[in-house]
């Protein structure tokens, strides 16, 4: 019985150790954007790429905490380098930067002209946009106190829903004609 | 005889030399021009023209309606301050419904008469406005160059200058086409970014404005006709009302007051940070 006893404490020792053993990945990012940015990227140059999405967001409350002007820059900075790492790619980093800090909307671009690829679905863009406001609002209102910005993205997604409805109005007379 | 064909050879050299040349120039220069983007011409001295003279038809049509509206509503506040409304059979009241129902039909007939006037200045317009935003912002601009030319416009005169959008604007008709007549005639070598919304606004407006002036007309006869039988009751139907204030509210901007669509200006500051991400 007694030796029973022991195997049974020996096993739950043996699986308690296992079950503590810390996710490498796994990290507490604290206040200090610029070192949450560096401890970020030591732990994606260390194998954690799977978890950039969640650093990212984690960044960003971060920043939504401490906001500053300087966030924007550091974002920028930060992209670059996890692009230069071979994490991210290029355009990734450019549609992540943008879609959060900067005025333009990643929602509404293209190579076409705007009667054939825009109007079709102008209703989704119109709607993607809406969503990526939401996001300008945390990058650039919350995150680097900017509000002038926001405001004016919030002006462009208005004038764009203006000047969208009348040109595709145009488009679909011009079609029917 | 060798060196006459080696002559030959060599001015055919040298002319498909210079044709060559004489193409990449040609070539090269369309590309040069999209680097600064293509002009966007929305308002050409046609458009203009359509605007001016759709502001002076409004203004002809306000000025005859003026003085019969301001009639109409001295005798509906007669008729509402008498409390007429539902007093059968009281002589004082008859009379001002029948004074009314006149009135109401001296506004239909200047209506009948000027509407078809107006019905062509305003689809000239819109149809003049039409092929432009379709040829210049449906069909030689991207949806990134569109977004361009709209962030383009940060000044603050050029959102000062501009009247309000949609036709929430509370002015008269005619004095909102005088104020897109001088905005456009003024500004439409420059700031065509602001020029863009501006077109698309009054493409809007004359889009509404001629449907309602075709349902408008539609009805006016049935309103004539209605309002001669009622001449010899004296009423004032809800109808008669409600064109009444559909006729002030298009020509006059009255009750209307919904917020503009455009923000408050922004001029991006010269500090501004700009990443090496950035479109």
């Amino acid at each position: 019985m007694l030796r029973y006893l022991i195997c049974l404490s020996a096993l739950l020792a043996v699986s308690a150790c296992t079950t503590a053993k810390p996710d490498y990945c796994a990290v507490n990012l604290r206040d200090n954007l610029s070192a949450a940015m560096n401890t970020v990227e030591t732990k994606l140059a260390g194998g954690c790429e799977y978890s950039f999405n969640s650093y990212f967001n984690s960044l960003l409350t971060i920043a939504e905490a401490n906001p500053s002007k300087d966030n924007k820059m550091l974002f920028s900075d930060h992209l670059m380098r996890v692009n230069d790492m071979g994490v991210i790619s290029r355009r990734q980093a450019e549609g992540l930067y943008n879609r959060y800090f900067n005025v333009k909307f990643v929602s509404l671009q293209g190579d076409y002209n705007t009667c054939s690829q825009t109007c079709p679905v102008r209703a989704q863009v119109l709607s993607d946009m809406q969503a990526e406001l939401h996001d300008k609002e945390l990058g650039l209102m919350r995150a680097s106190a900017d509000s002038a910005s926001f405001y004016r993205a919030d002006t462009l997604l208005k004038e764009t829903d203006l000047v969208l409805e009348a040109t595709c109005r145009a488009c679909a007379a011009g079609s029917a004609q | 005889m060798p060196s006459a064909i080696n002559n030959s050879t060599r001015r055919h050299e040298y002319a498909f030399g210079i044709i060559l040349l004489a193409l990449v120039i040609l070539g090269s220069a369309p590309a040069s021009a999209g680097v600064s983007g293509p002009v966007v011409r929305l308002f050409p001295t046609t458009v203009l023209e359509d605007i001016r003279e759709t502001g002076q038809v409004a203004e002809e049509m306000e000025n005859n309606l003026q003085e019969v509206i301001n009639r109409m509503d001295m005798q509906q506040q007669l008729f509402e301050e008498s409390l007429c409304q539902g007093a059968d059979g009281d002589q004082g009241c008859d009379r001002i419904g029948k004074q009314l129902g006149a009135t109401y039909l001296e506004m239909l007939d200047i209506m009948s008469e000027r509407l078809p006037e107006m019905e062509r200045a305003v689809n000239n317009t819109r149809s003049s406005l039409e092929k432009r935003l379709r040829q210049e912002l449906g069909q030689r601009t991207t949806p990134t160059s569109l977004q361009n030319a709209l962030l383009g416009e940060t000044t603050s005169s050029a959102q000062a200058d501009r009247p309000a959008l949609r036709g929430r604007s509370g002015v008269r008709l005619s004095d909102r086409f005088k104020q897109y007549y001088n905005l456009v005639s003024t500004n439409r070598e420059g700031a065509s970014k602001s020029l863009a919304v501006v077109a698309s606004d009054i493409y809007l407006d004359m889009d509404e404005a001629s449907h309602l002036i075709a349902a408008t007309q539609e009805e006016i006869g049935r309103a004539a006709l209605m309002e001669q039988l009622n001449q010899s009751f004296g009423m004032i139907t809800p109808e008669m009302a409600a064109v009444v204030g559909g006729v002030k509210e298009i020509l006059f901007g009255e009750s209307m007051g919904e917020a503009a669509i455009a923000a408050p200006p922004y001029a991006i500051g010269e500090a501004d940070f700009v990443s090496p991400l950035a479109m």
